[in-house]
């Protein structure tokens, strides 16, 4: 086809006259152009931040060095930094919200797509995706003012009475309960990156073909046995980007998390003590920040959780290349 | 390319049993075939709803056990329903529901009671596209099995060199076992797919168009591979080709609009049928 467009004769003999073969052209190469330049103004825009982030952070680093990474001080009074407590709460609270979201998002995503009647089904996925629409800021306000209370008084007792006493794990759960602190920062993360990771799953599962679905049942087998079997192995390239989805959130979130960890720039053993995150650092203190020092320690700051989410992120895909090509053997 | 026309072999050939019948009725078959062929499946008064509408309306139908089935008919007839009634698969949604007996064994599994799990492993299917599960090509034929019985290695692995040998695959894939089963083309994807089944050691085999995504050496395959199992299973086989139907079944089923017009051994139907809408459907003259 395209070789007849390009003959005059061909193109004359189908009855499309030259001028509209060269609007066509024309609206094409504008269209390619158009699309082209809006993919590489995204680009762009993520170089002119990463570029902005490293010319903010140079002064932090140049006083610093690399120490800034394993130095736990946090000293504005004499201009003192260290990023370790910060990435040290943005870790440990992503872990946290990780470990309490993925399960329960698997749970809710086999009853959503196996199990669920139909009549509950949209209801149901329509409510869990609600939780992701509500603001951050309600979820810290809630996270301050209603669960910390609460867990001040029953899980983190408990917790320090139970596992508090166990060998390895104890310093963990040591400690006097505060309501606020790394476990509760958490927790409350896990909570709204849960519709995400759910919504995720959900989706992928519902992928799997109907056909290979019904095979796995024409064998006889439950729906557990369908599920490890057949589900999950199926989708599991799918999850890997739905749990790295949500832990990319997690990383980042802010509000919530300057709402309840406490602020508190030092590294306690345990969880449920106060500390602080990356995210909730800069919020906190990027409007205090005197010095031109502390100003660029806090953008170094940034850049560092900018470089945790690309590795998380570059991680991912190497997790799913390695899946992917043990597949194809 | 063209392929031979195999004579299917049954074992009383000599004396084709004629089963008249009007259509929507019970088959009566004369005494004397009555004696070699024993009733495996027998449906009554089948009905089958998708919501309000009715895919089935009223089909009576016995299956003979050792002998292979065929359910022909255009697109919508019904006859893949059928088929999905067999082992209740259709369960899954919801919306779907059965009325009638179906007595495997004079046992009606359409009763609630009827342990569905148990039912299936009874009864096994193989679908239009090959299904191979996520997973080795030895796990795939031994997961039916292991949901089953709790076998010894030695004697598991025997259980799949088994099926794998009944499947016509054993030579193709014996050195490869412990890859993923995705890797196979797909007329082994689909042999695959029957062994795992018969590895179950089930009564009842199911198949849906099984050759409809193969090419023609692979559909002659799972041809000779039907003719071979005939003689320990009862088969039921969908299909849109009538030269398979011709070629690899003894008795065929003709279903037009969820009814069932005409049921005869294979011969009579393909040579003289009774029914005007059969001839004109396997002359291909409609459908």
């Amino acid at each position: 086809m395209e070789a007849r467009l390009d003959d005059p004769a061909a193109v004359t003999a189908m009855g499309l006259a030259p001028r509209v073969m060269r609007r066509q052209r024309l609206g094409d190469a504008l269209f390619r152009g158009l699309t082209k330049a809006f993919a590489i103004g995204v680009l762009l825009l993520l170089g002119g931040v990463m570029v902005a982030l490293v010319n903010g952070a140079l002064p932090a680093f140049r006083k610093f060095g690399l120490g800034f990474l394993i130095s736990d001080a946090w000293n504005p009074v004499k201009d003192n930094f260290g990023a370790v407590p910060a990435m040290y709460g943005t870790v440990v609270t992503s872990v946290i919200a990780m470990v309490l979201a993925v399960p329960v998002a698997f749970g809710i995503a086999v009853f959503l797509t196996e199990l669920c009647p139909p009549v509950l089904r949209r209801p149901i996925g329509m409510m869990i995706e609600l939780l992701a629409a509500i603001p951050s800021i309600i979820y810290g306000v809630w996270g301050l003012l209603v669960v910390a209370p609460v867990l001040q008084t029953t899980l983190q007792p408990f917790l320090i009475d139970t596992l508090g006493n166990v060998p390895l794990i104890g310093d963990l759960f040591s400690g006097a309960p505060y309501g606020l602190g790394v476990l509760t920062a958490g927790m409350i993360l896990a909570v709204m990156v849960l519709p995400f990771i759910a919504a995720v799953i959900r989706d992928v599962f519902l992928t799997v073909p109907a056909m290979l679905r019904e095979s796995a049942y024409g064998m006889g087998a439950t729906t557990a046995e369908v599920v490890r079997a057949i589900v999950i192995p199926h989708s599991r390239v799918g999850i890997v980007g739905g749990v790295m989805l949500g832990l990319g959130r997690a990383l980042g979130e802010t509000m919530a998390v300057t709402f309840v960890i406490g602020n508190d720039h030092h590294i306690h053993a345990s969880l449920l003590a106060t500390g602080t995150s990356i995210a909730a650092t800069l919020a906190n203190e990027f409007t205090e920040a005197v010095s031109n020092i502390y100003t660029s320690s806090l953008i170094a700051l940034g850049l560092i959780l900018f470089v945790i989410t690309f590795v998380v992120l570059a991680g991912a895909n190497v997790l799913l290349w390695r899946l992917s090509a043990r597949e194809s053997t | 390319m063209t392929y031979e026309i195999q004579p299917v072999e049954i074992p009383n050939r000599q004396r084709p049993h004629l089963i008249q019948m009007p259509a929507v009725e019970t088959p009566k078959p004369i005494a004397e075939a009555q004696e070699q062929v024993q009733p495996k499946v027998q449906i009554k008064d089948l009905r089958f709803y998708y919501k309000n509408y009715e895919a089935l309306k009223g089909i009576n139908l016995t299956l003979h056990d050792k002998r292979v089935t065929a359910f022909i008919g255009p697109s919508g007839c019904g006859k893949s329903t059928l088929l999905r009634v067999l082992n209740r698969i259709y369960e899954l949604y919801p919306d779907q529901r059965a009325t009638g007996e179906v007595l495997v064994d004079g046992q009606d599994i359409l009763d609630p009671r009827h342990d569905l799990n148990l039912l299936r492993a009874r009864i096994g299917m193989v679908f239009q596209k090959p299904t191979p599960f996520p997973m080795s090509i030895y796990d795939n034929v031994a997961f039916g099995v292991r949901l089953y019985e709790r076998l010894s290695p030695r004697r598991l692995d025997e259980r799949v060199e088994e099926a794998l040998r009944r499947a016509a695959l054993w030579d193709e894939v014996k050195d490869k076992l412990r890859e993923s089963g995705l890797s196979l083309s797909g007329g082994q994807q689909q042999r695959l797919c029957i062994a795992r089944a018969i590895a179950v050691k089930p009564e009842i085999l199911l198949l849906d168009e099984p050759a409809s995504a193969l090419d023609p050496i692979s559909t002659q395959r799972i041809e000779e591979l039907i003719a071979d199992l005939k003689s320990d299973y009862c088969i039921v086989i969908v299909t849109h080709n009538m030269q398979q139907a011709a070629r690899s079944s003894d008795y065929t089923a003709f279903m037009y609009l969820g009814q069932l017009i005409e049921f005869n051994t294979t011969e009579t139907i393909f040579t003289h049928p009774h029914e005007r809408q059969t001839e004109d459907y396997i002359t291909g003259r409609f459908g």
